[in-house]
């Protein structure tokens, strides 16, 4: 196999769903469903699309998500590669605030 | 700098971080106001490669005002829809390091020679893609962007975001500092307290029976064994070394990144690519864990670029994590194909 043809295998996007586990803090909502199951190769970017939806959030209202309560991970970065790093008993756990908590 | 932290150690992040990469901005002419000096549409600048896209701005807002612009659409102009492109069209992140950004331009457009040839890059003074940049370019989000960064560095490392968050808030704001001023010793004078030191005064390894290749002058201590007091701050103690793989357009590759495998050897650069890539990297001749796959390559279809640098892949990934990571703790290996 060529080199260049080992890049386009790389570049193809994975079909695996990864469990999302939503936990609001502070005042934040609390979701009735908060499992969810999402693409891997989606950016997080989506997830947090996502999570505004669900909430009915609208444009400008204030959102912060936070992995393991400890760090905003980029919004490009993919979920396959947070759920590889930070992945707890099989979730990612995604916490969402209407402050910076741990910004 | 700490007087703890080795002179070698200090010599890499040293030449990480004065190195440079030169970047030519050239400036949208449709995008220009009427009376702009058209002749003057390029604007050449060497800029540090931990600095990020909007800490230029404010150069490249001089030399606009200075020489290009009017005086009437000098005051007009607003910096605050500025943004960038590479040659062909492509979003330049202005989060990632300039580094990183000059690196994977090379890696995805080698030139003939390999030689360092300036970065084109266009700037646009209106309608900036926000959907597609995903922040509003500013240099307070770049700044936030870049502590997340590094906390999720420290979490990878740790398993928590305790060094980072238990500095003071001036240091931390003194971390940011230093990039902005691309100033040496007052970066590292606060960063050394959260990055890992190689630490070549750790005691002796034991003999380790599983390992007999294990190479003999070793200073690193056992992966098996807890790390003590000393080894608190130990590359060789993190649970995993915070790094990223970029392919060239895409995708970027993250993954857990132990200091030691299984059977005891440190981790290297040829058995992280191999395994990450394996159509690309051929097995790692120290590899005794894995099967050989059928597909796999007879020598190394690619090479990895770490800071500008060709990487030589016996690099043991945790040294690579103390020493040529990034300011934001990250070690970004860029995959370029031979030729």
């Amino acid at each position: 196999m060529e080199g260049a043809e080992a890049l386009e295998t790389y570049k193809k996007k994975d079909a695996a769903k990864v469990v999302v586990r939503f936990k609001a803090v502070g005042n934040a909502p609390i979701m009735k469903q908060n499992f969810y199951k999402i693409t891997a190769a989606n950016r997080f970017q989506a997830v947090i699309q996502f999570l505004r939806k669900e909430l009915g959030w609208k444009t400008g209202d204030p959102l912060f998500t936070y992995i393991n309560l400890a760090f905003s991970p980029a919004p490009d970065d993919t979920v396959a590669n947070l759920y590889k790093s930070f992945a707890t008993e099989g979730h990612l756990i995604v916490n969402y605030s209407t402050t910076a908590a741990w910004g | 700098m700490a007087s703890s932290t080795p002179t070698a150690t200090t010599l890499f992040r040293r030449l990480c971080w004065d190195g440079t990469v030169p970047i030519e901005v050239k400036i949208d002419s449709k995008e220009l106001p009427a009376g702009s000096d058209r002749t003057l549409e390029s604007f050449y600048i060497r800029a540090p490669r931990v600095s990020y896209l909007p800490l230029l701005i404010q150069e490249v807002k001089t030399f606009l005002f200075d020489l290009v612009l009017d005086e009437a659409s000098a005051k007009d102009m607003k910096t605050d829809d500025w943004w960038f492109e590479a040659e062909g069209g492509a979003l330049l992140k202005w989060h990632w390091p300039v580094g990183l950004l000059y690196d994977l331009h090379l890696v995805a457009h080698p030139a003939p020679d390999f030689q360092m040839k300036p970065f084109t890059i266009i700037l646009h003074l209106a309608s900036p893609p926000t959907d597609k940049l995903l922040f509003t370019p500013s240099i307070e989000t770049c700044k936030q962007s870049f502590m997340g960064q590094l906390k999720e560095a420290d979490f990878l490392r740790w398993g928590n975001t305790k060094r980072v968050t238990s500095l003071r808030k001036e240091d931390q704001d003194g971390l940011w500092e230093g990039i902005v001023e691309h100033n040496f010793d007052d970066f590292w004078r606060i960063a050394s307290k959260i990055a890992p030191s190689p630490n070549p005064l750790a005691p002796p390894l034991t003999p380790n029976p599983s390992s007999p290749t294990l190479p003999a002058p070793s200073s690193r201590p056992a992966s098996t064994q807890p790390p003590s007091g000393s080894d608190r701050d130990n590359a060789y103690s993190v649970r995993s070394v915070p790094v990223r793989i970029y392919l060239p357009d895409g995708p970027v590759i993250q993954d857990l990144v132990p200091p030691f495998l299984e059977d005891g050897l440190p981790h290297s650069l040829s058995l992280f690519l191999s395994a990450q890539l394996p159509l690309l990297f051929k097995p790692s001749p120290t590899s005794s864990l894995s099967p050989v796959d059928p597909n796999a390559p007879k020598s190394n279809l690619a090479f990895a670029l770490i800071q500008g640098v060709i990487a030589p892949l016996d690099c043991e990934m945790a040294w690579l994590g103390a020493c040529m990571s990034g300011a934001d703790g990250w070690v970004n290996v860029c995959i370029g194909l031979e030729k």
